[in-house]
């Protein structure tokens, strides 16, 4: 498997509809290399509500969604 | 510049101004609106401001998820259908019968196979109608019912053999849950029929070869003394001091002597083993079938019955000539002495896919219900004593089964017995 290339967001210290405004930009913005699974998206937040909405809204739109919790913030993982 | 066009300029700006307050706030609300259908909270203004929310576009990054999250369910929408399609065709070719009742007992769906088992009208719509009324021809569910048992317990219940329409099946019902309760039932029913005649021919061979076994030994053990009764009879027969009453009775002796051995050799050829050579022979039913008859024509003319023969064009099978000949003089003798007199007895050959059939069938009394499992029993007979051993029919099967084939009989609705012989078909499938 080739190596994907890796989109970090770092969205510490912003609330939630910024977050999932500034995701779902993200994700738009490279629909195609994600869905051909060339790319992954990793959200960093520490705001709990972002764990909720990005993954319910990326879901909908097809994606793979993996959150972990890593140390002081959350991680979103977003693939195809 | 003029005081007084300063001051229109101004009042202008400030109209402007006014304007764009509320196209921002109108654009705020929308954007409000959008975000509350993506599930999350209003936007605050301290997080974007004025000038920023117009050069992030918010409106066009969610038009631009809406256009993924519509994209997405039109795919899901089509593999759903295919999945659908995929269900029913599985559904319908599916060798056993499902149904789907719900907890009033009412069918809400069958699959082709169910309908082709169990429902007389093919064409008759049976959905939303009591399973108990379609399936079972009762105006209420059975206390035996397994489906009942289900609905009660939401375990699944199997029922291994359930006579229905002269055939057996296997009944299978597991519950269909729904968040936890139980919204009915799958009815699933398997045609064990042909497995239960196989099970029942393995009985029967299983029971030939004990007693054949068993037959050999004592015919064995039997063989020397009886030769020595028939050698010494035939000697005392000879010595002209025995009066002739005397010598009458040692003829007696002779003879039924004699009749015994006889009988040890239909024993003896009821247990032998199978031979190489034998099976590797090659036996023209049609002759096989011509040749029995011409040495059973002098009896059937004694008895007045008519031999009808329709050859049905039979192949060659493996076997050799003279056991299957054999086979065809036991049942045909037999049906013309179940006949007794005038009659007909009707032979007619087919060929299946893999097998040759000679279904031999008579205008008798039939066989009665309670004696129909033994007629092939070594020893079993209905004729008076003398007149059968009762090893015809057994030999036959036995001929038959070595031969990979199958003797199965059954009456007929207009009277009678019918015998059917299926010999399996060189080049066919062997089993």
């Amino acid at each position: 498997m080739k190596n994907k290339e890796m989109i970090d967001i770092d969205m510490l210290g912003q609330v939630c509809p910024a977050c999932l405004l500034v995701a779902l930009k993200v994700i738009n913005e490279h629909r195609e290399r994600l869905k051909k699974g060339e790319v992954e998206i990793v959200v960093r937040t520490d705001h709990r509500d972002a764990t909720r909405t990005i993954p319910q809204s990326a879901e909908a739109m097809g994606y793979r969604v993996v959150v972990e919790k890593v140390k002081t913030c959350y991680e979103i993982r977003i693939s195809s | 510049m003029q005081p007084q066009k300063e001051k229109e300029l101004f009042k202008e700006l400030e109209k402007l101004r006014e304007l764009n307050q509320r196209y921002i706030h109108y654009i705020r609300q929308k954007v409000n609106q959008l975000l509350e259908v993506m599930g999350t909270q209003p936007l605050r203004p301290e997080e974007l401001d004025d000038e920023i929310l117009l050069e992030f576009d918010p409106i066009g990054v969610v038009a631009g998820a809406f256009h993924q999250i519509l994209e997405h369910l039109r795919e899901t929408v089509q593999e759903l259908k295919m999945a659908r399609d995929e269900l029913h065709a599985i559904f319908n070719a599916t060798g056993v019968g499902i149904s789907i009742i719900d907890t009033n007992f009412r069918i809400i769906r069958c699959n082709e196979k169910q309908r082709q088992m169990l429902v007389s009208e093919p064409s008759e719509d049976i959905r939303g109608r009591f399973c108990y009324e379609v399936y079972c021809y009762k105006d209420s569910p059975g206390l035996d019912c397994p489906a009942v048992e289900t609905m009660a317990t939401g375990k699944p219940v199997t029922l291994r053999e359930v006579k229905k329409k002269d055939r057996f099946f296997q009944v299978v019902t597991t519950p269909l849950k729904a968040s936890g309760e139980i919204r009915g039932v799958i009815e699933v029913l398997i045609d064990v029929t042909e497995k239960k005649k196989a099970e029942e021919l393995m009985l029967r061979t299983e029971k030939l070869v004990s007693l054949g076994q068993m037959a050999a030994g004592i015919a064995h053990e039997l063989n020397t003394p009886l030769g020595n009764i028939l050698g010494y009879a035939r000697l005392l027969e000879k010595d002209p001091s025995l009066s002739e009453k005397q010598a009458e009775r040692v003829r007696i002796i002779a003879e039924q002597a004699n009749r015994c051995s006889r009988i040890i050799k239909g024993l003896l050829d009821f247990a032998r083993k199978p031979e190489y050579e034998r099976v590797n022979a090659k036996c023209d039913l049609i002759e096989a079938i011509n040749s029995a008859l011409s040495l059973l024509k002098k009896e059937a003319d004694k008895r007045q019955i008519e031999i009808i023969f329709e050859n049905g064009e039979l192949p060659s099978v493996r076997g050799h000539s003279r056991e299957i000949e054999q086979v065809f003089v036991n049942i045909i003798l037999n049906a013309l002495q179940a006949i007794g007199r005038q009659g007909r007895v009707t032979i007619k050959g087919s060929v299946r896919e893999n097998s040759a059939v000679v279904e031999i069938s008579d205008t008798g009394p039939g066989i009665p219900k309670e004696i129909k499992d033994r007629v092939f029993d070594p020893f079993f007979t209905t004729k008076p004593p003398g007149e059968g051993t009762g090893l015809g029919l057994s030999i036959s099967a036995g001929t038959m089964s070595r031969l990979g084939g199958g003797i199965e009989v059954e009456n007929l609705k207009m009277g009678g017995a019918v015998f059917r012989l299926i010999f399996p078909l060189t080049g066919g499938s062997e089993r």
